[in-house]
């Protein structure tokens, strides 16, 4: 059996964590499934959903290092005139942090709950923000 | 400290005013607009308070006699700003071939309340000394209402930009020098000429919707640090030249990104950012 849930957030800055933990506990909960997996997965490629410690001193370093691997300025190739979006790439930070981070997560999903420890806060991380964004919920098994 | 106002956004994908699906593809197909897709007022909203940006001026574009429609309307631009009265001011736009334009005119600035006029002379195809136009900057002084002209390069296919030259609103300045004008986008590339209509006529300004290439902070000091004299925005131009974006082509907090990277001084950026705006619009106490 599958279960797709697609949840849409509204995010406010450029870099932003977005705790999406209780949003996937309870998808898992609703959807009936007792065995299998729950994979979290962005519906954007400037945008991921990643799993770390819910600690703000541990997002202002994800931010810093990210930031020094993906500076938002630097001679990016993708800053060019786009004629499929008639507009300029700017976001080719966005693009290469999501690469860092990855844009799913997967849990085991046993007796009707996601295994998920005490220390695995799951976020939507925006890198290109403030945007609109989709994430999709999707839990398989029996 | 002045307001900071974005002078240069089409509204194109605003969700309030983008229910009908034929009308996108229209607006995607004259305004060179792709993979861009309709979003609430509290997205603009998240945006422009990420940005601390105050105000958005909202610009329509009327094909009429070309292509038969609006890249978004007159009553759209109201409806935008019924909306969001707080972050929004609306222009109106007019096909200056319509026989009826001074009517479309006499509306947007009596009924609608609209704050200026948007023309665009390589996408409507005329120029801009062209006489049928004295009609419309009449109506605008008239009524005390600035133009902001879309200038220079324009990434339409059916646009010449013969018609969007720089120098082509000198006879403008010239024979109206109570009509305040905006050259758009800096008329890239052709940016020296800007510069000495922004030098030579008090009435002319610009605005900085431009990032044809490379990334915001690269292309504005390549434009104003290095491709003008350094001293140039400090000196001599930075009271002529406000801040626009063309969003959503390229967005609002990015351009202005650029701009505040720019190693001029804090006055200097304060007027572009706003002051420069708040001057053309009509908005400061005389």
């Amino acid at each position: 059996m599958v279960k797709l849930t697609t949840k849409n957030v509204l995010s406010e800055k450029e870099f932003q964590l977005i705790s999406i933990r209780e949003e996937v506990i309870k998808a898992v909960e609703e959807s009936g499934i007792q065995n299998g997996i729950v994979l979290v997965m962005s519906a954007h490629t400037t945008a991921g959903v990643m799993v770390n410690e819910d600690l703000e001193c541990l997002h202002v370093d994800m931010e810093k290092m990210l930031d020094k691997m993906a500076p938002v300025v630097a001679d990016y190739a993708h800053s060019h005139y786009l004629p499929s979006y008639g507009a300029t790439g700017g976001n080719a930070p966005g693009h290469l942090k999501q690469m860092l981070t990855g844009y799913e997560v997967v849990f085991p999903v046993i007796e009707g709950k996601a295994l998920i420890r005490f220390a695995q806060d799951i976020y939507f991380a925006e890198f290109d923000g403030p945007q609109l964004r989709t994430y999709y919920i999707e839990v398989m098994g029996e | 400290m002045s307001m900071v106002i974005d002078v240069h956004v089409h509204p194109g994908f605003y969700e309030k005013i983008s229910q009908d699906k034929q009308e996108i593809e229209f607006r995607k197909k004259h305004a060179h607009w792709d993979l861009m897709s309709p979003f609430p007022v509290e997205l603009t909203r998240a945006q422009m308070k990420f940005a601390n940006v105050d105000k958005l001026v909202l610009l329509p574009m009327d094909l009429t006699t070309s292509a038969g429609g609006w890249v978004v309307s007159n009553d759209q631009i109201c409806t935008m700003v019924e909306e969001a009265p707080d972050i929004f001011f609306g222009f109106a736009s007019v096909d200056p071939y319509r026989e009826d334009a001074l009517d479309v005119l006499e509306h947007a600035f009596k009924d609608q309340k609209l704050m200026g006029l948007y023309l665009n002379p390589s996408k409507q195809a005329f120029f801009p000394d062209d006489p049928m136009m004295d009609r419309i900057y009449e109506k605008c002084i008239e009524y005390d209402k600035p133009i902001i002209f879309s200038a220079g390069m324009s990434f339409c296919d059916d646009c010449l930009m013969k018609y969007g030259k720089p120098l082509n609103f000198e006879p403008v300045a010239i024979k109206y020098p109570k009509l305040r004008i905006c050259i758009g986008h800096m008329g890239w590339p052709f940016i020296f000429d800007t510069a000495a209509m922004l030098l030579k006529y008090p009435n002319v300004y610009a605005d900085t919707s431009m990032l044809y290439m490379d990334s915001p902070e690269q292309f504005m000091h390549d434009v104003f640090m290095k491709q003008y004299g350094r001293l140039w925005l400090d000196n001599d131009l930075g009271d002529k030249i406000m801040f626009g974006s063309n969003n959503p082509r390229f967005r609002t907090a990015r351009i202005k990104r650029g701009l505040e990277s720019l190693d001029i001084r804090p006055e200097t950026l304060e007027k572009i950012l706003g002051g420069n705006a708040e001057r053309f619009l009509g908005l400061e106490v005389k």
